[in-house]
C-alpha cells in the first residue's frame, strides 16, 4: 500500500526532518508510527498526503511513485486517503452533515447518494443522533468522531490519523482505536501516528519508531509482539 | 475518478460520466454554486451591503458623466447650423450702391433673408452694448464698417454648404470680405471631445478602483476563510472548486452594483428632471433629458460583470494558491 524508499526530507533553513526512511505497510494492513515529538511523524505523513515533497527518495502508494504526480493532480491523491487530524479540523460554519459530507460534494456526488454515505458513515462511529448540531456543540471525543466519519464517508483504501487521540482520556482513546479496528477489519491500510505508548503496547499491531528523522525498531513493541 | 486505485469507484461526478453529459454536470455544479455564494453574501449583509454600494457609487459617476455628454451632445446637435454670414461692404461704397447690393442679395435662392447695418447703426448698438459711450466719443471717425447680414435657407445653413455660399458672395466686387461664424460651434465642439476626454479617463480610473476595491473584499473573504480552504484542499478539492465561489461572489458584486448603479442613475434624472423643464422653458427650448436605455443598461451591468470577475479572479489566482494545509 505505502512504500518509502530512502526517503528524506530536508526543510527549507537546513532541518533535517526525516533522512533515509524506508518501509512498507502492505494492503490492509494498520501500523503504529510513534517517536518523540519533533522525530518526523508527521513530516512523514505529510510526505504520503503530498503536502511536501520528499528533498530525495520516492514514496509509492499502490505502486503510484508520488514524484510524478502534478501539483494539480494533488486533489485526486488526496480524495483516496483518509486523514485525521488531532485537532480534527472541522468547519464550524458547518453542521455536522455538512462537514461529513464535503468529500463527496467535492467529488460531484449526486445529492441522494450523499445522504446515504453521510449517515452510513456517521453511523458507524455511532453519531447518527448529531446530523444536525454544530461541530461546536459537540463533546472532543464527538469532535473526534465526527473527524472520522469524514475521513472515511467515501470508503478510501487508506487511511492516516496524526495523533487521533492525543486530547481524548484512555476509554475515549480506545474507542476511537476500535473504530479504526473497525475499518481495518474491512479492508483498509490505517497508519496512526501517536506517542501514546500505552496504547500501542496494549494492541498487537506492528510500529515504526522514528527517532531524530531515522527509523528503528522499537522494543517495547518488539515485546508485544 | 481515482489516480492511484484504477478500479476504485467513488461514485463520483467523474465517473462514467463522458462528452456532453459531463459538461451538463460541470455546468449544474457552477450554478448551483452560485447560488450558494449569493446565500453565503446573505450571511454577512452588512458587509455585503456596503462594497456593493461603494462599487454602486463607483459605476454611478461615470454612468452620470456618460448622461451629461449624451445630453449635451443631443442639445449641441441642434447649434450644428451656422446662421449667419456676415459681409463686410466696402468703404468708398454710398449708400445706393450698398442698398442695391442688399437687394441684389436677396434674390439669391441660397438666402432667406438679409438686413443691412450701417456703419452709425452698428456704433450706437456698440456704445450701448460695450460701455465705451465715452472713450467711442473721442474718435474722430467711425471705425466700424458697413455690414451686410445674410441668412441663408436652411440647405445652406451647413457648415460645409455655409463655407462654398461665402466664397460665392466674397466674389460680388462691392463686398470687401466675409465671415462665417462657425468659430463659437468649433469650440463648443472642442469642449465637447474635452469633456468626453474627461469623462473616459475619470471612468478608467474609477473602473481601476473598481476591480481594486472587489480585489481586495475577495483577498478579505479568501483570509477570512483561510482554514476552510485548508481543510477543502486537505480533502482532496481541486483548485476550480475552491476559487468558483469566489469567483462568483464577485460576479455578484459587479451584477448588484451595476444595477445600483443603474439604479442612482435613472434616480438622479428623475429628481433633475423638473429642473432641467424650468431651464428648458425660459430658453423656449422643447428639450427633455435623456437618460439610459436598455442597451446601456445591459453594457453598464456587462462592464460591472467583468469588473467583478476580474477584480476576483485577480485576488483568488494570487492567494488561494498560497494557502496550503501545513500541518497534518
Amino acid at each position: 500500500m505505502i512504500r518509502f524508499e530512502n526517503v528524506s526530507k530536508t526543510y527549507p533553513g537546513g532541518h533535517r526532518a526525516l533522512e533515509k526512511v524506508s518501509f512498507e505497510l502492505a494492503d490492509g494492513e494498520l501500523a503504529f508510527l510513534t517517536g518523540h515529538s519533533g522525530a518526523g511523524k508527521s513530516t512523514l505523513l505529510k510526505l504520503i498526503s503530498v503536502m511536501e515533497r520528499p528533498s530525495a527518495g520516492h514514496v509509492y502508494i499502490n505502486g503510484v511513485n508520488l514524484n510524478v504526480v502534478k501539483n494539480r493532480q494533488i486533489p485526486y491523491v488526496r480524495r483516496d486517503i483518509g486523514i485525521i487530524f488531532q485537532n480534527h479540523r472541522l468547519l464550524d460554519r458547518y453542521n455536522v452533515f455538512d462537514n461529513v459530507a464535503l468529500p463527496l460534494v467535492i467529488d460531484g456526488m449526486h445529492h441522494k447518494n450523499i445522504t446515504k454515505r453521510v449517515h452510513a458513515a456517521l453511523d458507524k462511529v455511532g453519531l447518527l443522533d448529531k446530523v444536525k448540531c454544530q461541530p461546536s456543540t459537540l463533546s472532543g471525543g464527538e469532535q473526534q468522531r465526527v473527524g472520522i466519519a469524514r475521513a472515511i464517508v467515501n470508503s478510501p483504501p487508506l487511511l492516516l490519523a496524526d495523533e487521533p487521540t492525543g486530547n481524548l482520556d484512555p476509554e475515549l482513546s480506545m474507542e476511537i482505536l476500535k473504530l479504526f479496528e473497525d475499518f481495518n477489519r474491512h479492508g483498509t491500510a490505517v497508519l496512526i501516528a501517536t506517542h501514546d505508548l500505552g496504547l500501542i503496547a496494549r494492541m498487537k499491531y506492528r510500529s515504526l519508531t522514528l527517532d531524530h528523522g531515522r527509523l528503528i525498531t522499537d522494543p517495547l513493541a518488539q515485546e508485544v509482539l | 475518478m481515482s489516480l492511484l486505485f484504477k478500479s476504485r469507484n467513488t461514485q463520483g461526478a467523474g465517473n462514467n460520466r463522458h462528452g456532453i453529459s459531463a459538461i451538463y454536470f460541470a455546468m449544474l455544479n457552477f450554478i448551483r454554486q452560485g447560488v450558494n455564494s449569493l446565500g453565503e453574501m446573505w450571511r454577512t449583509p452588512i458587509a455585503s451591503l456596503m462594497t456593493i454600494l461603494v462599487l454602486g457609487l463607483s459605476l454611478t459617476l461615470p454612468a452620470t458623466l456618460y448622461v451629461v455628454v449624451k445630453n449635451v451632445q443631443q442639445v449641441s446637435s441642434g447649434f450644428s447650423d451656422a446662421a449667419e454670414i456676415s459681409l463686410f461692404v466696402k468703404e468708398e461704397l454710398n449708400d445706393a450702391q450698398t442698398q442695391t447690393l442688399v437687394k441684389r442679395l436677396a434674390l439669391y435662392p441660397e438666402i432667406e433673408s438679409v438686413s443691412y447695418i450701417s456703419k452709425s447703426q452698428a456704433l450706437k448698438e456698440f456704445k450701448q452694448v460695450s460701455g465705451f459711450g465715452q472713450a467711442l466719443d473721442y474718435l474722430d471717425e467711425n471705425p466700424l464698417p458697413n455690414v451686410v447680414l445674410v441668412t441663408p435657407t436652411v440647405r445652406y445653413r451647413k457648415p460645409q454648404a455655409a463655407q462654398q455660399l461665402l466664397t460665392k458672395l466674397e466674389a460680388e466686387r462691392e463686398v470687401e470680405f466675409g465671415k462665417l461664424d462657425i468659430a463659437w460651434l468649433e469650440r463648443l465642439n472642442a469642449l465637447l471631445s474635452l469633456l468626453k476626454e474627461s469623462v473616459f479617463t475619470v471612468g478608467l480610473l474609477l473602473l481601476s478602483a473598481v476591480i481594486l476595491i472587489i480585489g481586495n473584499t475577495i483577498r478579505l473573504s479568501i483570509m477570512d476563510k483561510k482554514e476552510e480552504i485548508q481543510v477543502l484542499k486537505l480533502v482532496g478539492a481541486t483548485n476550480a472548486f475552491i476559487h468558483t465561489p469566489f469567483i462568483w461572489t464577485g460576479i455578484w458584486y459587479g451584477v448588484i452594483g451595476g444595477f445600483v448603479a443603474f439604479m442612482s442613475v435613472v434616480m438622479m434624472l428623475w429628481w433633475l428632471e423638473s429642473a432641467v423643464a424650468m431651464v428648458a422653458g425660459v430658453y423656449q427650448s422643447n428639450f427633455v433629458l435623456t437618460g439610459l436605455n436598455g442597451n446601456e443598461l445591459l453594457i453598464l451591468l456587462s462592464l460591472a460583470i467583468g469588473l467583478g470577475f476580474s477584480g476576483s479572479y485577480i485576488s483568488v489566482r494570487k492567494y488561494i494558491k498560497d494557502i496550503e494545509p501545513d500541518k497534518v
